[in-house]
């Protein structure tokens, strides 16, 4: 039964690379980017041409996500830089725009047709727990997540230039009155915000059929994580995606007719308790 | 023969043909289309699953159906006049299936309707045809409800389907699994209709003919599934033998690559997956496919080996640059019956076009068809076949193919409940 409990966490990791990203957009630049989830899709279409030109899973998992950061400073140099004063309601819809432009693009680009290259041979093994068989790969996910979880701490809390995008999260007056530049720094934090969704990406490219479309599913669980750990809460998208990837491992098993719905109860319990989820910052 | 013979005999047959085109008799010809003086164009629309996961369905269908229109334009139409096609996304959601088919027949001016890949978008579109009165045939939705209920039980006589049902996913299957060496089986399926009633009819029908089978446990996925590591492990957990999978599409890729990862087909004995030989999941997968996996569709391209299925596969190869998937010929069917219908109805009136269909035989690319009286359901066989890497083929192919005849496994009126 731990067991299970493992291959949700092991789910949870996309979801967490995803919902890191947003939140931390977010919480630097208020807005809610409908398109994460579209830039996780680019991700993994990005990381299938670089692994079909190069042939290695390896190159393609550092050039995909390179491009979707690429993809995410146009977006913020052309277009969201310029919204940021208007209503959220446009913040809103041209996020969304992205969202069409960008599965539009997909499929003229390569058709409706899902792609799924060869799973690494690397990691196509798989470990024996007990009388259960994890996958390599899952093992390998596992340990990336913590890897991202650990590095975006280190450079949040042991950086300066983490100390510069926290000030900015915490009070955006005040660290554009000391000097802070705060229009590069959001360019900064959305690539790095889209970075992290094209890793998840190119991470689910090889066992996960890529598909134009695929980003719609994930943002809607991304937005659940997000409100659920706290909007802006880094910690927050980290616990909230543990938690959603362990609902619905163990909802399938418990409450098989139900486990659609765990995900929103939790979140609406959470709501109704802690309006500002569960690591989010109190709005005073 | 004598050269200059055959060049008469070849006059002779042209003038013959030029008289019957300058009489306007509009006799049925085999050697071109009458001129049945019916509206100009005649006009089909077609939706089907074109976004998401599961869009290279809709891919395959457009193509099969685009396919038909030009090469039944090319010889003339249907009775004399031209096919035009329009495509709609169903997405899946039967109030956009509905909008969709109300949009064809209303604002667009459709004389027939085909498509449709869910179960459920077949029966919410098949439940308003009486209002929208236009003969409407499925070429992939696949619950028995559509040709049991809706037709038979309800007598919505508007309502036909060209592909295979249910019955292959879960009558065929059971076949095929009671002479496999399983009796401890699970199944991973989707969480809609079709995977429901699928599961319930292979428990069924293997019960029957196997009573000492056991089903040990079910996970049920629901669309948009994009990780089916936590169903694959609640599963396995269960110790079963074999698995029984109707997933289908991007979903049948994610599925089995995942299963793979987690070693499910050296710890089970057998694999079954209703819609694993569509071509979208063949190439999908491509060497990544195990050897071995029991799996069929609604029309497999290399089955039957018959001259014309032998001129579709070229045709369609030639004009896409892929051989073809199931929605592919049964969406090329739909087309060529309804020129058979309409040609043989001499009308477009939709009555009139019903009973031309009613029991009209096809000579498809999948083999010899019968469109059923009493349901409406086209009755052909498709093979069951294994996974198997043959280089002579860009793509996985079936081996060890098993034909049932469709006696064995159509279920016929009056439609007894499945027990189970």
């Amino acid at each position: 039964m731990l067991f299970q409990g493992l291959v949700g966490l092991s789910e949870a990791m996309y979801l967490w690379l995803v919902a890191a990203g947003l939140s931390l957009i977010f919480g630097v630049l208020r807005v809610l980017n409908f398109a994460h989830g579209s830039l996780y899709m680019l991700g993994a279409y990005f990381a299938w041409v670089a692994f079909r030109i190069t042939g290695s899973f390896w190159a393609a998992l550092l050039i995909g996500p390179l491009l979707v950061a690429a993809v995410g400073w146009g977006m913020e140099y052309g277009f969201l830089r310029r919204v940021y004063r208007v209503e959220v309601a446009f913040q809103l819809l041209l996020t969304f725009a992205f969202v069409l432009i960008f599965d539009d693009l997909v499929k003229l680009a390569f058709g409706p047709v899902y792609q799924s290259p060869p799973t690494p041979a690397a990691l196509s093994g798989a470990v024996r727990i007990g009388r259960s068989i994890l996958p390599t790969y899952h093992l390998f996910i596992l340990a990336v997540g913590a890897a991202v979880g650990l590095g975006l701490w280190i450079f949040l809390e042991k950086t300066g230039f983490g100390l510069i995008i926290r000030a900015t999260a915490a009070d955006r007056e005040m660290a554009r009155a000391l000097g802070v530049r705060s229009s590069r720094l959001f360019t900064w934090v959305f690539v790095l915000g889209a970075w992290l969704a094209g890793l998840g990406g190119a991470l689910s490219m090889p066992v996960r059929a890529i598909s134009p479309g695929m980003g719609e599913f994930i943002i809607i669980e991304a937005f659940v994580v997000v409100v659920l750990g706290g909007l802006g809460s880094l910690r927050g998208a980290f616990v909230g995606a543990l938690l959603i990837g362990l609902l619905h491992a163990y909802g399938l098993v418990f409450m098989p007719v139900f486990e659609l719905a765990l995900a929103y109860i939790a979140m609406a319990a959470v709501l109704i308790v802690r309006p500002w989820g569960l690591f989010g910052a109190r709005e005073a | 023969m004598a050269p200059r013979r055959g060049i008469s005999r070849r006059n002779f047959l042209q003038s013959s043909l030029a008289l019957a085109g300058a009489s306007a008799l509009g006799a049925p010809d085999a050697l071109g289309a009458p001129d049945l003086k019916l509206k100009k164009p005649i006009k089909v629309g077609c939706q089907c699953i074109l976004s998401g996961p599961l869009g290279g369905y809709g891919e395959f269908m457009r193509k099969g159906a685009t396919l038909a229109m030009e090469e039944i334009n090319a010889a003339g139409g249907i009775g004399g006049s031209p096919i035009e096609l329009n495509f709609r996304d169903e997405e899946l959601k039967p109030d956009v299936g509905v909008k969709n088919a109300r949009y064809f027949v209303q604002d667009w001016g459709a004389d027939f309707l085909i498509g449709i890949d869910s179960s459920g978008v077949a029966l919410a579109v098949g439940e308003i045809m009486p209002t929208l009165n236009r003969v409407l045939i499925v070429t992939h939705g696949a619950t028995e409800k559509y040709n049991e209920d809706l037709v038979y039980k309800k007598h919505i006589r508007q309502c036909f389907r060209v592909c295979v049902p249910v019955y292959q996913d879960g009558i065929a299957s059971a076949l095929v699994a009671k002479d496999l060496p399983v009796k401890r089986w699970a199944t991973i399926s989707p969480d809609y209709e079709y995977g429901h009633t699928s599961w319930k009819m292979f428990r069924a029908y293997l019960k029957q003919n196997k009573p000492d089978v056991e089903f040990v446990g079910e996970s049920f996925a629901k669309f948009g599934t994009v990780d089916f590591s936590s169903h694959i492990s609640k599963v396995m957990a269960l110790n079963p033998e074999g698995i029984f999978s109707t997933e289908w599409g991007g979903e049948a890729v994610t599925m089995i690559k995942q299963a793979k990862l987690f070693k499910v087909f050296e710890q089970t004995k057998a694999f079954m997956i209703g819609m694993g030989s569509a071509m979208d999941v063949l190439q999908g997968l491509g060497p990544d496919y195990p050897d071995g996996v029991w799996a069929s569709g609604r029309y497999y391209f290399g089955y039957p080996d018959t001259p014309e299925n032998k001129r579709f596969n070229d045709s369609f190869k030639k004009r896409w640059d892929t051989y073809p998937s199931y929605p592919s010929e049964t969406s090329y069917t739909a087309l060529n019956a309804l020129k058979k219908a309409v040609e043989k109805a001499r009308t477009l009136d939709t009555d009139k076009v019903i009973e031309a269909l009613e029991g009209l035989e096809l000579s498809r690319p999948a083999g010899p068809c019968v469109i059923r009286k009493e349901d409406h359901q086209a009755v052909y066989a498709v093979p069951w076949g294994q996974i198997t890497h043959d280089k002579k083929y860009p793509m996985p192919t079936l081996t060890n193919l098993k034909i049932f005849k469709t006696e064995e496994y159509y279920r016929k009126p009056p439609f007894a409940p499945v027990e189970g």
